[in-house]
Formats: structure tokens, C-alpha cells, sequence
């Protein structure tokens, strides 16, 4: 009998049900598959354990000043005692630093400034060298520049919440749509990604913030043509009072209001609503 | 067709480029100073913690082998070492404290939760994967949506995201088995 497949044992590692009874036999008596499911459900209870995604932190610039400049002193030190020799420590001019610009970083300013010429365009060449290797990986692996750049920006977003989007009672026209808003934040700005599954209607998709008096509301934009959007938060609002999200269907009538027609709507978790960004 | 943006920076680190470090740092900065930050609760101890791992990789990258195990999984172990050492210090340090004060016995430091270690790479490499599969696996992981559901709320094929749940699946689980190698 061939094994199950693997489709199979992965959704079964997040609980769902599928497969069938002969599944279930094979499961239970194949070790080879036994030990699969095993080991993605492992996976799965560990992401579950304890919590939605732990949040990554991006150490402050000043950590890798300080690991540039101990390496640094290294690699002078090495350049020091090698100095009577042929002269091929490789010497940096400077150590490549990521993704910001540092303004003050000559070291030694004794040094001829042709050859700290030589050195700087070496050492370019060098980090090209590496940039190079790890584009020719990246055409193979995920491709092309967005990849250098993911490499390069080290993700800085989280994920704060996913929001639930469902339409109102009051609307039965809009029973069947969905959405979902996931809410992440940067380093120092909150996004919301709305994404709507509603039928093509004369209009234009909005979605809004509402305040707890079910009053107030904040526009944060339109939804595309293919009903996505991201957008930005307001820095400082307060999600405690605005912690409803709202689609309308707008009519192309000049108005900057709210129609009144509610598509759906969905509140915002705790874990979003005290969401600072992480400074 | 698996190679990967850690493989080639890992490669340029082991090959002792100099500017690898920057390509090292900026890859996995965040995730030893995140464990760092969880272990030792002070950002400035984790600060440290943080520039002596990079450093001491730096200086140690000779006996990095990319064939025993990943650089991410190289790097922690590096980072456990620090933050042990660390909390040694601080041990030190409050029993002197505690003698001065003529106070009672010292507990002994904590040692970061292998579990949230292990969850903070999980995090880390759920950060790798690319924008729609981290969407997917996100909600598969902490949402209560079946895969049809996820399907229809992301507004893609059920074909795409079933591809996308059981390759993340798989290649999480693989790349934190070879992160978990232990040197």
C-alpha cells in the first residue's frame, strides 16, 4: 500500500479532519507515516504553545557600530603585526554595514589616501563578490531583487492580530462576504492589510475605524479592484475607542461620508488594541 | 532548487569574507538579540549579549562547518553560551551584593526555555518565507480556519494554499531540525 499523502498528514498535524478511514489505517500502521504526522504536529503544538507568533526585535543601530568597530581593531591589530610582511592581510576600509548609513567611521586617518583608495575599492569589490554569490543563489531560490531586499531590510513587521470581517444582520443583502484584516506593525507605524471578498458592485469599497459610540469613524482608504488594501493606521489613534474595523460600499456620489451601507465588520482582539508600536 | 538566502550568506561567513559579518548580522541580528532579550529581560544585557555572539563568531568562524549544521542553529548555540555566561555574572554579582547586605541564599539564574528559544526561530523562520505562504501559515497556525476557509479569506486557489501549508510545514520543521543540530 503507498503512503498517505502528504497532504493528508499535514493538514491532519493542524487538526483537521480529512482523509479517510483507510488513511486513518495506513496512519496507524506505517511507521514511516506515524513518524511524519509525529513530526509536523510537533511543529504545530510548539507555533500553538504559549501564544500567538513570538514578536522578533530588531537590536538598536548603535550593537553593530559596536561589533564593526571591536572587528575592526581586529582586523588592524592583524594588519599590525603582518606589517613587515608581503602586506596580504585583507584589510577592510571599512566594514559593510547593514541597511543604514553610518557618516563617522574613519579609523585610521594616517594612513596614504591612495592606498585607502585602493582599500576602499577592494573592499567593495569584495562585498560585491558576496552580494553577487548571494543573487545567483536567490535567482535560484526565491528570485530576483525583491529577495536581496528582503535579505538586506531584515524583516521588521509583525503580526499583531487577524481580524475576522463578517457582514452585519442588519444587511442580508451582504450574507456570503467575507473579509479579513491583519494588522502588523513596523518599528514605528501600525498597518492594517484588508482584504474583502464581496461581489462586484457599482461603487467603491471603503474601510473605516469606528469609534465604541458607533459615531465617530476614521476613513483609512479604498479597497484596490481586486478588493485589497493596505493601509497605515494614524499615529496616536486610540484603539481602544476606534476598535472596530468597517467596509462600506460607497457610492460614486462626491461624498466623503460613510453610506451607511455597512458590507462587514469586525472588532479588534486585546492583543491589538494596547499595540504600541515597539519603538 | 532549495538553496536558500542562509545558505549563500552562511557560505560567504564561512568562506571569511569580512563583509559577510554585515550579511550575517543583518540576517540573524535579530534573532540572537530577541532570545537575548527573552533570557535576560534587560535590553542593555541583551545588547552585549548580542555584539559578543557576533563577535565571538567573527573570531571563531574557522570552526563553523556548514556541513555539520545551519549558521542560524551555529549562532544560538553561540548565544545560549553568552547568555549562560551572563547570567553567571549576574549570579556573581547579586551573591556579592547579598554578602554586603548580609542577605539569604541567591537563586540560581534561569537558563532560557528551550521551548521559547525554539519558538522564537520558529518566528524568525516563519519571517523567511515569503509574504502569501507566512499569511497562509499564520492563519493556519493561529487562526481556527480550515485550509478552505484560509483559501477564501486570502482570495486564493485551494490548490495554492494546500501547496503552501504542507511545503512551510515541511520546510519549517527541516530547518529548525538542522537549526537544533548541537555543536
Amino acid at each position: 500500500m503507498s503512503h498517505t499523502d502528504p497532504m493528508i498528514l499535514a493538514l491532519r498535524a493542524l487538526g483537521e479532519p480529512v482523509g479517510t478511514p483507510r488513511d486513518d489505517d495506513h496512519a496507524q500502521t506505517c511507521a514511516h507515516c506515524r513518524q511524519q504526522l509525529a513530526r509536523l504536529s510537533e511543529l504545530v503544538d510548539l507555533a500553538r504553545s504559549g501564544g500567538p507568533v513570538e514578536s522578533l526585535e530588531q537590536p538598536p543601530p548603535a550593537v553593530w557600530d559596536r561589533i564593526a568597530a571591536e572587528v575592526a581593531g581586529d582586523l588592524a591589530a592583524a594588519a599590525n603585526g603582518a606589517a613587515t610582511g608581503n602586506g596580504t592581510a585583507v584589510i577592510p576600509a571599512r566594514m559593510a554595514e547593514p541597511a543604514r548609513v553610518d557618516a563617522g567611521h574613519g579609523r585610521e586617518e594616517s594612513a596614504a589616501d591612495a592606498a585607502h583608495g585602493r582599500r576602499s575599492r577592494r573592499a567593495r569589490g569584495r562585498l560585491a563578490t558576496v552580494l553577487a554569490g548571494v543573487a545567483a543563489g536567490l535567482i535560484i531560490g526565491i528570485g530576483g531583487t525583491a529577495g536581496i531586499v528582503q535579505l538586506t531590510r531584515a524583516p521588521a513587521t509583525r503580526v499583531v492580530a487577524q481580524i475576522e470581517l463578517s457582514p452585519l444582520p442588519a444587511f442580508p443583502q451582504w450574507q456570503g462576504t467575507t473579509g479579513t484584516a491583519v494588522m502588523r506593525a513596523t518599528g514605528s507605524q501600525q498597518l492594517m492589510v484588508v482584504t474583502l471578498h464581496a461581489p462586484q458592485r457599482s461603487g467603491f469599497y471603503e474601510v473605516w475605524l469606528l469609534a465604541r459610540n458607533g459615531v465617530s469613524m476614521i476613513s483609512l482608504g479604498d479597497l484596490n479592484a481586486d478588493q485589497t488594501g493596505t493601509f497605515t493606521l494614524p499615529p496616536g489613534v486610540d484603539l481602544r475607542d476606534y476598535s472596530r474595523i468597517d467596509i462600506s460600499l460607497q457610492p460614486f456620489n462626491g461624498s466623503t461620508l460613510h453610506s451607511k451601507t455597512s458590507v462587514v465588520r469586525g472588532s479588534l482582539p486585546a492583543v491589538a488594541l494596547g499595540a504600541a508600536p515597539s519603538a | 532548487m532549495d538553496r536558500t538566502v542562509d545558505e549563500d550568506v552562511s557560505g560567504a561567513f564561512s568562506k571569511g569574507h569580512p563583509d559577510a559579518l554585515a550579511l550575517v548580522y543583518e540576517r540573524f541580528g535579530s534573532l540572537v538579540y530577541s532570545i537575548a532579550v527573552r533570557a535576560l529581560g534587560a535590553k542593555s544585557d541583551a545588547e552585549d549579549v548580542t555584539q559578543q555572539v557576533f563577535v565571538s563568531a567573527w573570531r571563531s568562524r574557522d570552526t563553523f562547518d556548514p556541513g555539520r549544521g545551519t549558521l542560524g542553529g551555529w549562532l544560538v548555540t553561540i548565544t545560549r553560551n553568552k547568555i549562560a555566561d551572563a547570567m553567571r555574572q549576574r549570579q556573581r554579582e547579586s551573591r556579592v551584593l547579598l554578602q554586603v547586605a548580609g542577605g539569604a541564599a541567591v537563586q540560581a539564574p534561569e537558563a532560557p526555555a528551550d521551548q521559547v528559544v525554539d519558538r522564537i526561530m520558529l518566528a524568525d523562520e516563519l519571517a523567511q518565507l515569503p509574504e502569501s505562504q507566512r499569511l497562509v501559515m499564520v492563519l493556519a497556525f493561529y487562526s481556527d480556519l480550515t485550509h478552505g476557509q484560509i483559501a477564501q479569506v486570502l482570495g486564493l486557489p485551494l490548490g495554492t494554499v494546500k501547496s503552501h501549508i504542507r511545503r512551510s510545514l515541511q520546510r519549517l520543521r527541516s530547518r529548525l531540525e538542522a537549526d537544533g543540530v548541537a555543536y
